[in-house]
């Protein structure tokens, strides 16, 4: 046991160890912001291409959409990285984060839409009529109305997807790339280290510290939105 | 004879396989109040959602003043055909007043302003302006309805459109509502009415009209209707629900 504590003592005394572990979890988390929000955008589009009207303008949109979630949802994640990585941008001196990015965003955005197009359709179709029957727009129905209700389904189902996104970015490890699951590799393997547990467990710490936060914010807005509609 | 504000002709409505409507005629005039009974799955909220296309109808003409309702000016429709449904279907994220003012101020009906002032009229003379700022969740299905009720006023509607508003309610309430629309209707609102309440039904109605499987297949005055029925689906309904 003490052995253990002398080698925490040692990875967080030695700046070069703290310098690795601090620039892989920033790369985790920039690849995880920016993923998510991507993610958030192509599942929003996606969610309301699949849940608005059927007409004609909209039979294409919806099978493309259709085709893209059943892809995304159907294969491992490890393989989607892969083939970002080798196949579509097998660009030498491509950034290898925004290749990053992408995959994990495209991969992500099947899913928020899977939670917005659920989340939508939870809401008692009487609220829709309502509004119809009022002569509001189509627009100003969800928005005002669609909206705002469904955000309280929705929010929930969204925290989980955030958290694993971002623990599914370890696996940019496999491409070589440096970010917290590597670095923590790294640090273990090297010659003065010479154990894995130590940097394996601090950074398990990082990712645990990063996705109670994210679950404690989303806990906030959640217990916020339903305050509001208690007043009274 | 008071002028015609809703002319349908021909209306056929078919949920894939299942013919619903199968060709209605009707013609509802100024400040009639009909009241549409048959028996269930007959097509009654069918036919009054054919209205303001709640439902596409699957063919057929209407029109609302004169004017044929196409999907192009059905919102503009909408704001001058009033509904109550069953289930009053009050926003649930919108506070009573909320509820009440939003389709005015947004559609540009009257200010904001002017839309409070008559939502506060209007809640005070069903007796619920303490009620201004709660939220649907928390009030009793009566009170719901009544407030359904004055939020299709508040559009100033030429026709309001009833879908048993009075069937999802405990007994009590039944009677406020009731009379909230008793007062809409004495007060000159043209009206059709889906209702099991025969008694209502027949106070209330300048016209009967039967709905059974598709067809409009009797109509006549409440005294005709309830007293002289001339068709023996008629004969019997009316024996079942009035033993
Ligand atoms: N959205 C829908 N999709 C498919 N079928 C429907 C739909 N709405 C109604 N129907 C069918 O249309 C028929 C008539 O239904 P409708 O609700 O108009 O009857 P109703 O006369 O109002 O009955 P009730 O007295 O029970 O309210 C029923 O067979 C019903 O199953
Ligand atoms: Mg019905």
């Amino acid at each position: 046991m003490n052995e253990f504590w002398d080698k925490v003592v040692e990875l967080f005394t030695t700046p070069q160890y703290i310098d690795s572990l601090l620039h892989g979890f920033l790369l985790t988390l920039q690849i995880s912001f920016f993923a998510i929000l991507l993610g958030l955008i192509i599942g929003t589009i996606v969610a309301l291409i699949d849940t608005s009207k059927r007409t004609k303008w909209t039979i294409l949109p919806k099978a493309i959409c259709k085709i893209y979630t059943t892809v995304i949802r159907g294969t491992p994640m490890a393989l989607q990285l892969f083939i970002m990585f080798f196949v579509i941008f097998a660009i030498r001196g491509f950034p290898q984060i925004i290749i990053a990015i992408l995959a994990f965003g495209f991969n992500s955005g099947a899913y928020v839409a899977e939670v917005i197009r659920s989340g939508i359709q939870s809401v008692d179709k009487g609220q829709t009529e309502a509004g119809m029957a009022l002569g509001l727009s189509r627009f100003t129905i969800f928005r005002r109305i669609v909206a705002p209700q469904a955000i309280k389904n929705i929010l929930p189902a969204l925290g989980n997807e955030i958290v694993t996104v971002i623990k599914e970015t370890a696996i940019v490890s496999m491409v070589g790339m440096y970010d917290l699951n590597m670095a923590a590799k790294d640090i273990g393997s090297g010659q003065n280290m010479a154990s894995y547990i130590v940097p394996m467990f601090v950074a398990a710490l990082f990712y645990l510290a990063t996705v109670y936060l994210i679950t404690f914010i989303i806990r906030q807005i959640e217990k916020h939105l339903r305050r509001s509609e208690r007043r009274a | 004879m008071s002028e015609e504000v809703l002319s349908i002709k021909n209306l056929k409505k078919e949920f894939g396989q299942n013919k619903v409507l199968k060709g209605i005629d009707f013609s509802l005039r100024d400040k009639e109040r009909v009241v549409v009974l048959g028996p269930s799955g007959s097509g009654k909220s069918t036919f009054l959602r054919c209205i303001n296309r709640m439902e596409e109808p699957t063919s057929g003409e209407m029109s609302f003043e004169g004017t044929l309702i196409t999907d192009k000016n059905i919102q503009q429709m909408r704001q001058k055909i009033g509904m109550v449904f069953q289930h009053f279907n009050l926003i649930n994220n919108l506070t009573v007043m909320q509820n009440l003012t939003l389709a005015p101020a947004k559609l540009k009906l009257m200010n904001l302003e002017a839309a409070e002032k008559k939502a506060r009229n209007l809640l005070r003379h069903i007796g619920l302006l303490n009620k201004a700022d709660a939220y649907p969740a928390s009030l009793s299905g009566g009170q719901q309805q009544r407030i359904a009720i004055i939020r299709a006023m508040m559009m100033n509607p030429e026709i309001l459109l009833f879908d048993e508003p009075t069937s999802a309610l405990d007994p009590e309430s039944i009677g406020d509502v009731l009379d909230l629309i008793r007062e809409v209707v004495d007060a000159g609102m043209t009206v059709m009415i889906v209702t099991h309440e025969m008694g209502f039904a027949r106070e209330i109605a300048s016209r009967v009209i039967f709905v059974d499987q598709g067809h409009i297949i009797e109509e006549g005055t409440p005294t005709e209707f309830f007293e002289h029925p001339q068709t023996p689906r008629v004969q019997e309904f009316l024996k079942k629900v009035l033993y």
